[in-house]
């Protein structure tokens, strides 16, 4: 019988000065924990990469063990827009707009090739990826990705919430950014 | 037994309360007030504008509403009262004796007065027109024949 | 000695296929079409997998598909679908609607087919007949640019509204435009 004791790994805290009773860190690596730890999601679900979204939620595979407990639908409670699935032209203007009504920090998840690169449906009706309309954080290839990549794209995404700085969101470069989507 | 008021406690001996209140105010104001500051924001016409599924909103979303929801959540209140009102009433229904019952007969035939006015009026029918509101309600009906008759 | 086995296995066939009930049902069609609206109306009459199939000119399209409505035994009140299509190699007739209707009362389904030019892509709407044909009216109009006179709201359903082409044309490829990535020679181009 095996009698090791396997070795639980616990999330490592962030460098900051320990003593009894106290932690003392920056307050940008805490609002980054916070932020990278709490990110709820907005679905936008339009294609089969919404059905490996709602594997991905259900007990099996469940984000929420990533802090996206609370998928929200209204872009104002949201800090991630998922884009899963095709995105017609037609569709273009509809996303831009849930996006432009997100609050800040947003993060963008492009899951699946059809919202990455317009997938297999180069024609004349599907948006050639999504990041023609709005800026995207991180892309998840795969048609359509298993859950595993899902959750793998969402710790990405999670990387890059706990390393933002806090005025990244005012510095002129993301306003430039924006400016070139024609987002104000 | 009635509880024994300590008179020997001073009015400086509250104070520690006060400041647990100060405190809870002062952490809101703060945290409020701070991400206030840190956060980032953004404004602009797009983003300030109604949410309605990515599409434009039409339309003021005050539109008049139906009054029987209002008029049956304002008798729920008379009668919740009503009813918090016999609670006391049940605890020292014996000390009041009868004089207190008959007090509380007379308020409650008062108000259920009040509940048979409500019935005969039909302020409480939910699915037809109220009697009182009827006065848009006769053109409509005589025209429905006529639309009837159009459509044969 | 072929001569007398083939002949009577043809014999054979033929009665089986005047037994066969959707054979009859569609000949029964066919004499209805026939005596409402002449023979000469209706070229290429077929019957691909059993589906009766007519190909007729849009002048009398309207005509042809009221008098199916409105025929009291035969009743073929469901309009199944409608379609345009696209043969660019066929001079003077590059441009087609092609009408299915089906009986529910007794399953039967009928083809129409129309062709028309390329340079008068004009069709009269059955929209006072079928409600149905009113979506399936844009349809054609976003796709092929199929012009329905009489249609009450004649404008793009699926596409975006601001395209300025017919996409399902054959001159214009399918794939997207804008993309700078893909070359020709991808497509066999």
């Amino acid at each position: 019988m095996d009698t090791r004791v396997p070795e639980i790994k616990s999330v490592a805290a962030p460098e900051g000065i320990e003593g009894a009773g106290f932690f003392a860190t920056s307050l940008e690596k805490v609002v980054g924990i916070a932020r990278a730890n709490s990110l709820w999601p907005l679905p936008f679900a339009t294609s089969c990469c919404g059905i490996e979204f709602m594997a991905t939620m259900g007990a099996h595979y469940d984000i929420s063990r990533f802090g996206s407990e609370r998928p929200s639908f209204s872009p104002r409670q949201a800090d991630l827009l998922m884009v899963m699935g095709t995105i017609a032209k037609k569709m273009a203007p509809i996303v831009k707009q849930v996006y432009e009504q997100m609050a800040e920090p947003r993060w963008v998840l492009a899951m699946g090739a059809c919202a990455c690169s317009g997938g297999i449906f180069d024609s004349y009706s599907v948006l050639q990826g999504i990041d023609r309309i709005i800026p995207v954080d991180v892309y998840i290839p795969g048609c359509p990705p298993r859950p595993e990549q899902v959750l793998d794209g969402l710790m990405r995404v999670q990387d890059l919430a706990k390393n933002e700085s806090i005025r990244r969101r005012n510095s002129p470069e993301y306003q430039a950014l924006l400016a070139s989507y024609n987002i104000k | 037994m009635l509880l024994a008021v300590n008179s020997s406690y001073q009015p400086s001996d509250y104070l520690p309360i006060l400041i647990q209140f100060g405190l809870a105010v002062a952490f809101v104001a703060f945290a409020m007030i701070v991400s206030h500051l840190v956060g980032p924001k953004r404004h602009s016409t797009v983003k300030d504008a109604s949410f309605e599924c990515g599409i434009e909103s039409v339309g003021n979303a005050r539109t008049p509403i139906s009054v029987k929801y209002f008029l049956t959540a304002i008798l729920f209140v008379l009668f919740d009262v009503e009813v918090i009102f016999m609670y006391p009433w049940a605890v020292n229904f014996r000390q009041l004796g009868t004089a207190g019952f008959v007090e509380m007969i007379i308020f409650m035939t008062l108000l259920m007065a009040g509940f048979g006015y409500v019935i005969k009026k039909g302020i409480l029918r939910w699915n037809e027109a109220v009697p009182s509101q009827t006065f848009a309600a006769k053109p409509v009906l005589e025209k429905q024949p006529a639309i009837a008759a159009q459509a044969a | 000695m072929a001569d007398p086995t083939k002949e009577e296995s043809t014999a054979a066939q033929e009665t089986a296929a005047a037994q066969d009930p959707t054979a009859q049902q569609n000949a029964q069609v066919l004499a209805l079409l026939h005596s409402l609206f002449g023979e000469a109306t209706f070229t290429d009459v077929h019957e691909p997998y059993g589906l009766l199939t007519v190909t007729t000119k849009r002048e009398h399209i309207h005509r042809i598909v009221a008098g199916l409505q409105q025929d009291e035994t035969l009743k073929f009140h469901f309009l199944t679908t409608m379609c345009g299509i696209n043969y660019p190699e066929n001079l003077n007739q590059e441009l087609g609607m092609i009408y299915h209707l089906h009986s529910l009362v007794h399953n039967i389904r009928v083809r129409i087919k129309i062709f028309f030019p390329l340079a008068d892509p004009v069709v009269p709407t059955l929209t006072d007949l079928y409600a149905a044909a009113n979506w399936m009216e844009r349809e054609a109009y976003d796709f092929y640019g199929i012009i329905f006179t009489g249609h009450p709201n004649l404008r793009r359903i699926l596409n975006v509204e601001d395209m300025d082409y017919h996409p399902m044309r054959k001159q214009y490829p399918v794939e997207d435009g804008t993309r700078e990535d893909k070359t020709d020679l991808f497509f066999g181009r």
